[in-house]
C-alpha cells in the first residue's frame, strides 16, 4: 500500500552527529538505521604509549559534556593499572567532582535539549520571552555545576587537578564554603525543575528494557560499584562477562547486548537499580513522580534526571559537611598491569580498561561509552515506537521520534570516538 | 619572526544585526558548550545578533547568508570536509573555534600513531576506517580568525562576538603562558621537572592548568616564535627522551607547528 521514508539528517539538540533513516511500508517499520556519524577520532589508540597517569588528559577530550566522567574513569582504571589505592579523601573528591558534572549536565540536557520539545519551542532560546525565568534558573544551575567543577578540578571543562593516586590541588576552606552556599541556591531550582518535568505529559510507550548501572551497597552509585544487570552483579574487571559486544553479519558495528538483547544505561537505569539509596530528602520526589511505574518507558529518563538532580544537591551538601581536605602526597605506582575503571557519567556507565606494561606505559586500551551501550537500545526503541505514532502528521511524527532520541540524552561524540556505526 | 609576516584581518561587516551561526564537525562539542557556559552573558549575547543556526541547541537552523560562523571541530572524515566546505561558502567570515578547528587537537595525534593503531583496532574491533588525514579546518578552507584553546576560555568567545558587534575585536593574545603563570604567583613547574609546554604556548587562558596543579600541555597552540629547540634541550637535560618530548609537544597541536592566528584585526562597518 503506502511506503514512506523518513530521513532525519543531522539530528539537532543532541550532543554529536547522528542521522536516522526509516523505511516504513504498510504501517510497518522495514528499515531503521540510526547512524552515529562522527569521524573516527581514535582515542583508544592515542592513549597507547602513554603512562596511565596521563591518560585522563587525553580521554577527557572524548566529550565536552561528560569530560569529568571520562577523567574519573581514566583515573579509576589508572589507579588499578599501576597498583595504587587512592585515599578516602581522593575518592570523596572524585565523587564531588563527578556530582558537579551531574548537575551541569542534567541542567543542560533537561532545559536546553529536552524541554523545548515538550513545550513546543524550537529551542530554549525561543522560550525566553515567555519562560525567561525558567531559562535563567536553568542557566544559574548550569553555572553552579560549572563553577563547582572549576573549584574542584581546576578547569570548567577537562579538569586537571584530579590525579591517579591523589589530587594535585585541593580547594580551600573558603572555596568549599562558597560551594556549600551554592547548594542552597541550587536546591530550589532543582526542586522546581522536578515540578516542571513532573507536570509534563510523557508519551505512552513501553518496551522491554534491560537496565545496566553501577550498584553499591551503601551509596547511590557514582565513581565506584559493581555492574548490575537483571538480578546479577559483576565486579568491574569482569564487565566483559556481563556485557557482550556481538557481531552481526549485516552490520559493521558491534552491538552491546546481554542475552542477545539491547541494554539501557543512564539515569533511569541508575534509579532502577539504586532508588532505595536515593538521599532521604530526594525520596519524596521519587515517590511523587511515577518513574517507578515506568521503568520500561525511555521517555522517563528525563524525569529521572530531574529526580537525580535533587538527590545530587543533597548528596553534595552531606559530603561537604565537615569536609576539610588535607594535603596528601600523590601515590606512586607499585606495579603495572590491567586496570578497569567504571563510573557513572550523567548518561550512563563509562568503561575505561587499560593494560600497562612493566615500562609503565599503556599497551592496550578499551573504552566503552554510555551512548555506545545505548545505540542498539535506541534503534530498537525507535523501531518499536514509530508504528504507534504513524497516524501523526509528518512534522509531529518527526518531533516525537526526536523526543525519544533526546530522552536517552545521547552523546554521539562519545559513541563515535573510535568507530563509525552503520546499522543495517 | 617578523611581525609583518603575520596575518592581519579586516572584517567588513554590514551595519545591521549580524547573522551568526555556530557549527561543529568532528569534536567533543566542548567549544560549542563553552559558548553556552557563559551563563550570565549568553542571553544578552544572543539578543545582540541574529542567531540563524546553532544545531546543538536549536531545531530550526537556516544554513545561509551568514556574516560570521564559528566552527568547532577538526576534519576527521569526508563528511566533515563536505560540511566545512559547504558552510564556508555560506558565510562572509569563518572563525575557527577551539583547538580542534585550529590545529586538530588531540584527535589529530592519530596522524602519528595511525598505522599501528589501525592494525590494532581493526584487529580488535574490526572497524573500517575511511578517513582523511586529521587536520584543523585551516588546512582546507580560508579561516578569518581563530579562537584557540581546548576549550577556549569562555570569556574569549563573548569578547569576540561583542567586539565584532561593537566594531572592536580584541587582539589575539601574543605572550606565552609563562607571563600569566608568573603573574599568578605560580612556581615554575619546569623547576619541578614537569614537561611544561607553557613557554611555547599562546597564553590568554590565565595559565589555568598550572593554577590547578598540573603542567601546561599547549592546547592553545604555539606563540609566533616558539623556541622548540631550547625547550627540547632543557627537557632532555632533565632526562626525558626525545620520543617522549615530541609525544607531549604534539598532544594538542598535531603536526601544525606553523599555524598562526591573525595579529591585527579591524572591523569596518
Amino acid at each position: 500500500m503506502s511506503a514512506k521514508t523518513i530521513n532525519l539528517n543531522h539530528i539537532t539538540k543532541i550532543e554529536g552527529h547522528a542521522h536516522l533513516s526509516l523505511g516504513i511500508e504498510n504501517g510497518e517499520v522495514k528499515t531503521c538505521e540510526l547512524q552515529a556519524a562522527e569521524g573516527a577520532r581514535f582515542f583508544e589508540g592515542i592513549v597507547r604509549d602513554r603512562p596511565p597517569q596521563e591518560a585522563f588528559e587525553i580521554t577527557s577530550r572524548i566529550c565536552g559534556i561528560c569530560s569529568t566522567a571520562h577523567v574519573m574513569a581514566a583515573l579509576s582504571a589508572g589507579d588499578k593499572a599501576v597498583g595504587v589505592k587512592s585515599s578516602e579523601q581522593t575518592w570523596l573528591m572524585r565523587r564531588l567532582l563527578n556530582n558537579a558534572e551531574r548537575i551541569r549536565s542534567h541542567a543542560a540536557h533537561l532545559y536546553f535539549l529536552a524541554l523545548p520539545d515538550y513545550l513546543g519551542y524550537e529551542s530554549a532560546i525561543a522560550m525566553v520571552p515567555e519562560h525567561g525565568a525558567a531559562v535563567r534558573k536553568a542557566l544559574r544551575l548550569l553555572k553552579i555545576g560549572n563553577d563547582m567543577t572549576f573549584i574542584l578540578g581546576g578547569r570548567v571543562m577537562h579538569p586537571v587537578s584530579a590525579a591517579v593516586g591523589g589530587w594535585r590541588k585541593l580547594p580551600t576552606g573558603a572555596e568549599l564554603k562558597t560551594m556549600r552556599s551554592w547548594m542552597d541556591e541550587a536546591l530550589p531550582i532543582a526542586e522546581e525543575t522536578f515540578d516542571l518535568f513532573n507536570s509534563l505529559e510523557q508519551p505512552k510507550f513501553k518496551k522491554e528494557i534491560q537496565h545496566v548501572a553501577l550498584k553499591h551497597d551503601k551509596e547511590f552509585p557514582n565513581v565506584y560499584g559493581d555492574v548490575a544487570v537483571g538480578g546479577k552483579r559483576f565486579q568491574q574487571q569482569d564487565y566483559a562477562d556481563a556485557l557482550k559486544e556481538e557481531r552481526r553479519e549485516y552490520s559493521n558495528a558491534n552491538f552491546c547486548t546481554i542475552n542477545a538483547k539491547p541494554v539501557m544505561v543512564g539515569t533511569l537505569s541508575r534509579l532502577y537499580h539504586n532508588h532505595a539509596l536515593l538521599h532521604r530528602k530526594a525520596q519524596p520526589f521519587f515517590k511523587r513522580s511515577n518513574v517507578a511505574e515506568n521503568w520500561d518507558n525511555p521517555f522517563y529518563n528525563n524525569l529521572a534526571q530531574a529526580v537525580e538532580t535533587v538527590h545530587v544537591v543533597h548528596e553534595v551538601i552531606d559530603l561537604l559537611e565537615g569536609f576539610e581536605p588535607k594535603k596528601e602526597p600523590i601515590k606512586e605506582g607499585k606495579r603495572y598491569g590491567r586496570g578497569v575503571g567504571i563510573v557513572e557519567a550523567p548518561r550512563g556507565i563509562v568503561i575505561h580498561d587499560y593494560i600497562a606494561n612493566e615500562k609503565g606505559i599503556i599497551t592496550d586500551a578499551n573504552i566503552i561509552t554510555p551512548t555506545a551501550h545505548n545505540l542498539y537500545e535506541m534503534q530498537e526503541a525507535i523501531r518499536q515506537f514509530v508504528p504507534t505514532i504513524l497516524h501523526l502528521e509528518k512534522e509531529r511524527l518527526i518531533l516525537e521520534i526526536e523526543k525519544l532520541i533526546r530522552s536517552y540524552d545521547p552523546c554521539f561524540s562519545c559513541a563515535c570516538h573510535f568507530l563509525e556505526v552503520k546499522w543495517a | 619572526m617578523a611581525l609583518d609576516n603575520l596575518n592581519a584581518v579586516t572584517f567588513n561587516l554590514p551595519d545591521r544585526k549580524l547573522k551568526v551561526g555556530f557549527y561543529g564537525i568532528a569534536g567533543c562539542a566542548g567549544c560549542l558548550l563553552s559558548v553556552i557556559f557563559n551563563e550570565a552573558a549568553i542571553l544578552e549575547l544572543i539578543s545582540k545578533v541574529d542567531l540563524k543556526a546553532f544545531p546543538l541547541v536549536k531545531e530550526v537552523n537556516i544554513e545561509d547568508g551568514f556574516d560570521v560562523v564559528f566552527m568547532e571541530g577538526l576534519v576527521a572524515c569526508q563528511d566533515d570536509l563536505d560540511m566545512l566546505k559547504r558552510i564556508r561558502e555560506k558565510t562572509a567570515y569563518l572563525i575557527a573555534l577551539g583547538a580542534c578547528a585550529h590545529t586538530g587537537c588531540v584527535p589529530a595525534h592519530r596522524y602519528f600513531t595511525a598505522q599501528e593503531n589501525i592494525k590494532h583496532l581493526v584487529y580488535k574491533k574490526r572497524d573500517f576506517i575511511k578517513d582523511l588525514e586529521p587536520t584543523g579546518i585551516g588546512a582546507h578552507v580560508k579561516v578569518d580568525y581563530t579562537i584557540p584553546g581546548c576549550p577556549p576560555d569562555r570569556n574569549e568567545v563573548v569578547r569576540f562576538v561583542l567586539g565584532v558587534v561593537l566594531g572592536k575585536v580584541p587582539l589575539p593574545y601574543m605572550d606565552p603562558v609563562c607571563v600569566e603563570c608568573r603573574r599568578n604567583g605560580n612556581l615554575c613547574v619546569l623547576e619541578k621537572d614537569k614537561m611544561c609546554m607553557g613557554s611555547l604556548t599562546r597564553g590568554g587562558c590565565d595559565a589555568v592548568c598550572v593554577n590547578g596543579g598540573f603542567e601546561c600541555w599547549g592546547c592553545r597552540g604555539h606563540i609566533d616564535d616558539p623556541n622548540l629547540e631550547a625547550l627540547t634541550n632543557l627537557l632532555k637535560e632533565k632526562g626525558y627522551t626525545e620520543k617522549v618530548i615530541h609525544q607531549r609537544m604534539r598532544a594538542f597541536i598535531g603536526k601544525s607547528y606553523d599555524v598562526r592566528v591573525p595579529v591585527k584585526v579591524e572591523v569596518k562597518k
